[in-house]
C-alpha cells in the first residue's frame, strides 16, 4: 500500500478549528499538497427536545448544543428537579398582574403550590413535592413547556 | 393547506407521515414519549414536544396531552397514523372541536365501522356482500342456538367492539355453542368493556383480500385495488400482497364498483380499507378499517400512489382531481413485516441495533425508523421495519424479495427475517395456493 504523505496533527488542528469558529469547511493549500477538511453539520435539535444525542453525530458536534443540551440534561436529573407532568403554558402567578407563586430563594413547603400549567382551558396547580428553598426557575411565564421538562429545583 | 402537521403517532408510520410532509412543504410537529426521544422521525420533524411517560396509555393514548401539544406549537392538523387513537371516534370529534383538522374519516363514519354490527348493517343496506351470520346483535342463548342452526356448524361467535381478529370464539357443533358464547361474552367485556356479540358462518378456507379506498369530500370515491393479507398468525397479518394471486382484473373491478358505491352512497370520506373473505368465488365484508393501513406501501407501489399525501390533500379540502379510469395497476408488490421477535418462538425482544444495513435496488423500499444505535424500547408494538418489494410479475417480486431479505442486516435484535426467508422459498406460497390458514400450519410445522 502506497504510503499517503499527510500530516494527521494538522487535519486535527483543522477540525478544532472548524468546531471553535462553527465553520463547515477549511481547505489549506501549500505548493502542490492540499487538505481539506469538511464537517456535517448536526441536524439541528428541534424546540423542546428532549437532551438525547444524535446517533449518528460526527465526533465534531457544535459545542454550543451540546453544551446546552447537557446543562438540561443535568437538571433533569438533578435531585430537587420539578419536573413537569404534563404538556401546556406555564404561568407564574395566580393570575396577570399578580405576585408569583415563588420566587428565587423563597421557602416552600411539601404541597406548596409552585406555579400553574394551563392546558385546554385548564389551570393545574403544580405543587412543591417536598419542602426546601427554590434555587432555579427554569420556565418564563407564558411560555409552553413539555412533559418532563424542568420547571424549578427545589433544594 | 396546512401550516402545521402534528404527527400522533411513533415508529415507522410517524416517520412515513414525516417524508410525506416534508415533501408537501408542511412543518411538522412530533409527539413522542420519554422513550422515544431519539426516534428518527422525532429528529427529522420540525418541532418535537415530550407528551408523557413511556406508557401508551399516558403518552399515545393521551388525548389532552396531544391537544395541549397542538395547541402550544400552532399546529393546525393532526395525522393519527393507524392504531393509537386513529380509530378513536371522540379523539376526532375533539380535535374538530379544537379547530384543529383531523386527517382521515369523519367521526361518524370512525364510530360507525368501530362498532361491527353496525358496519355489517351499514355495508349490507348499501348492497356490499356480508359473511353470513346473524342479523344484528345476538342477546341471548336460545337465540344464538337459533341463528347457528339456520347457518349451519361451524360458527363464530364475535364481540361487536372487537375487531382486528380479536374477541372471536369459534363453535364447531350445537355442543360446544354453549361455550363459545358465554367465553366470547366475558372476554368481550372484559378487553373493550361491551359484551355485546354477534354469530358469523365460520369459513374454513378463505383468503383475506381488502380493497383500498380513497373519498374526497366532494363525493368522489376511488379504490387502488386489492392486497391480499392471508398470510396471519394469530390474526396478525405478516406478508401482504398487491394484487392477490387469486383474483382476476375483472374480479377486482367488480368488487370495486361495488365498494365505491356503497361508500360515496355513505359519504364517506379520506382513506379506508374494507376487508373480506374470499371463498369459492365469493366476497363477505367481515370489516372496516378507518385509516390508513400499515400494508397501504403494496397499494402504493403497484398504483404509483402517495396514499398519506392524497389524506393529506382531501383533508385540506382538496379534490381528489383524478377517478378511477385514471387508476392503473402496474407489476406485484409484496410487504414482509419484520417484527423484534424470535423467528420461531416468536417472543419479542428488546435492544440496541449494533448494525443496521437495509437493502435497496431497483424496486426495493424499506420503511422503517430504525438506525444503527437506536435502542428499540420495549413498551409498544414490535414491528420494527416493513420491507417493500415491486416488480413487474409476481415470481420476480418473489425472487427480489429474497435478494433483499439475504441484504437486509439487523444486527443487535432477533427479528421475523429468517421466517420470511423461509415463506419466500415455499412453494405452496410461491404459487400463491394459501389461505387464512397456511401461515399457522407452516410455522407450526417448523
Amino acid at each position: 500500500m502506497t504510503r499517503f504523505p499527510f500530516d494527521p496533527d494538522s487535519i486535527r488542528a483543522l477540525a478544532d478549528i472548524l468546531v471553535e469558529t462553527g465553520l463547515t469547511e477549511i481547505e489549506v493549500a501549500e505548493k502542490d499538497s492540499r487538505i481539506r477538511v469538511v464537517r456535517q453539520p448536526v441536524m439541528t435539535a428541534p424546540v423542546h427536545v428532549a437532551a438525547a444525542p444524535p446517533a449518528a453525530a460526527p465526533a465534531a458536534a457544535a459545542a454550543g448544543a451540546q453544551a446546552t443540551a447537557a446543562a438540561e440534561e443535568d437538571l433533569a436529573t438533578h435531585p430537587g428537579a420539578v419536573l413537569s407532568p404534563m404538556v401546556g403554558i406555564v404561568y407564574l402567578a395566580p393570575e396577570p398582574g399578580a405576585e408569583p407563586y415563588v420566587a428565587v430563594g423563597r421557602t416552600v413547603a411539601a404541597g406548596q403550590t409552585l406555579l400553574l400549567i394551563e392546558a385546554m382551558k385548564t389551570f393545574n396547580q403544580i405543587r412543591a413535592p417536598r419542602a426546601g428553598t427554590v434555587t432555579r426557575i427554569l420556565a418564563a411565564s407564558g411560555t409552553p413547556v413539555e412533559y418532563g421538562e424542568p420547571l424549578m429545583v427545589i433544594d | 393547506m396546512f401550516g402545521k402537521i402534528l404527527i400522533a403517532n411513533r415508529g415507522e408510520i410517524a416517520l412515513r407521515i414525516q417524508r410525506a410532509c416534508r415533501e408537501l412543504g408542511i412543518p411538522t410537529v412530533a409527539v413522542h414519549s420519554t422513550a422515544d426521544a431519539s426516534a428518527m422521525h422525532v429528529r427529522l420533524a420540525d418541532e418535537s414536544v415530550c407528551i408523557g411517560p413511556p406508557a401508551a396509555r399516558e403518552s399515545y393514548l393521551n388525548t389532552a396531552a396531544i391537544l395541549s401539544a397542538a395547541i402550544i406549537t400552532g399546529a393546525d392538523a393532526i395525522h393519527p397514523g393507524y392504531g393509537f387513537l386513529s380509530e378513536n371516534a371522540s379523539f376526532a370529534e375533539m380535535v374538530a372541536a379544537h379547530g384543529l383538522t383531523f386527517i382521515g374519516p369523519l367521526p361518524e363514519h370512525i364510530r360507525q365501522m368501530g362498532d361491527k354490527i353496525a358496519a355489517k348493517a351499514a355495508m349490507a343496506s348499501l348492497g356490499v356482500p356480508l359473511v353470513p351470520g346473524s342479523e344484528g346483535a345476538v342477546t341471548d342463548l336460545d337465540e344464538a342456538r337459533r341463528v347457528a342452526d339456520r347457518l349451519g356448524y361451524p360458527v363464530l361467535v364475535k364481540a361487536a367492539a372487537g375487531g382486528g381478529g380479536r374477541g372471536m370464539k369459534r363453535a364447531d357443533a350445537p355442543d360446544t355453542l354453549e361455550e363459545a358464547w358465554r367465553v366470547a361474552r366475558a372476554e368481550a367485556l372484559a378487553a373493550f368493556g361491551n359484551d355485546a356479540v354477534y354469530l358469523e358462518k365460520y369459513l374454513d378456507r378463505p383468503r383475506h383480500i381488502e380493497l383500498q379506498v380513497l373519498a374526497d369530500r366532494y363525493g368522489d370515491v376511488v379504490h387502488f385495488g386489492e392486497r391480499d393479507c392471508s398470510l396471519q398468525r394469530r390474526h396478525q397479518k405478516l406478508l401482504e400482497e398487491a394484487g392477490s394471486p387469486a383474483l382476476s382484473p375483472a374480479a377486482r373491478d367488480a368488487l370495486g364498483e361495488v365498494v365505491t358505491s356503497a361508500l360515496s352512497r355513505l359519504g364517506y370520506r379520506n382513506a379506508g380499507t374494507l376487508e373480506f373473505l374470499y371463498q369459492d368465488g365469493k366476497f363477505a365484508f367481515i370489516e372496516m378499517n378507518t385509516r390508513l393501513q400499515v400494508e397501504h406501501p403494496v397499494t402504493e407501489m403497484v398504483c404509483d400512489v402517495d396514499l398519506v399525501r392524497e389524506q393529506i390533500r382531501i383533508a385540506a379540502g382538496e379534490p381528489l382531481g383524478y377517478d378511477q379510469s385514471d387508476i392503473s395497476f402496474s407489476g406485484h408488490a409484496i410487504e414482509c413485516r419484520v417484527t423484534a421477535e424470535d423467528p420461531e418462538t416468536f417472543t419479542p425482544n428488546a435492544g440496541r441495533i449494533e448494525a443496521y444495513h437495509a437493502p435497496g435496488g431497483l424496486g426495493v423500499r424499506v420503511d422503517s425508523a430504525l438506525y444503527a444505535g437506536y435502542r428499540v424500547p420495549p413498551f409498544y408494538d414490535s414491528m420494527v421495519a416493513k420491507l417493500i418489494v415491486h416488480a413487474r410479475t409476481r415470481a420476480e417480486a418473489i425472487n427480489r424479495l429474497r435478494r433483499a431479505i439475504d441484504e437486509f442486516a439487523i444486527v443487535g435484535i432477533k427479528t421475523t427475517l429468517p421466517l420470511h426467508r423461509r415463506i419466500v422459498d415455499d412453494p405452496d406460497f410461491q404459487a400463491g395456493n394459501y389461505t387464512i390458514h397456511w401461515l399457522e400450519r407452516f410455522v407450526g410445522a417448523g
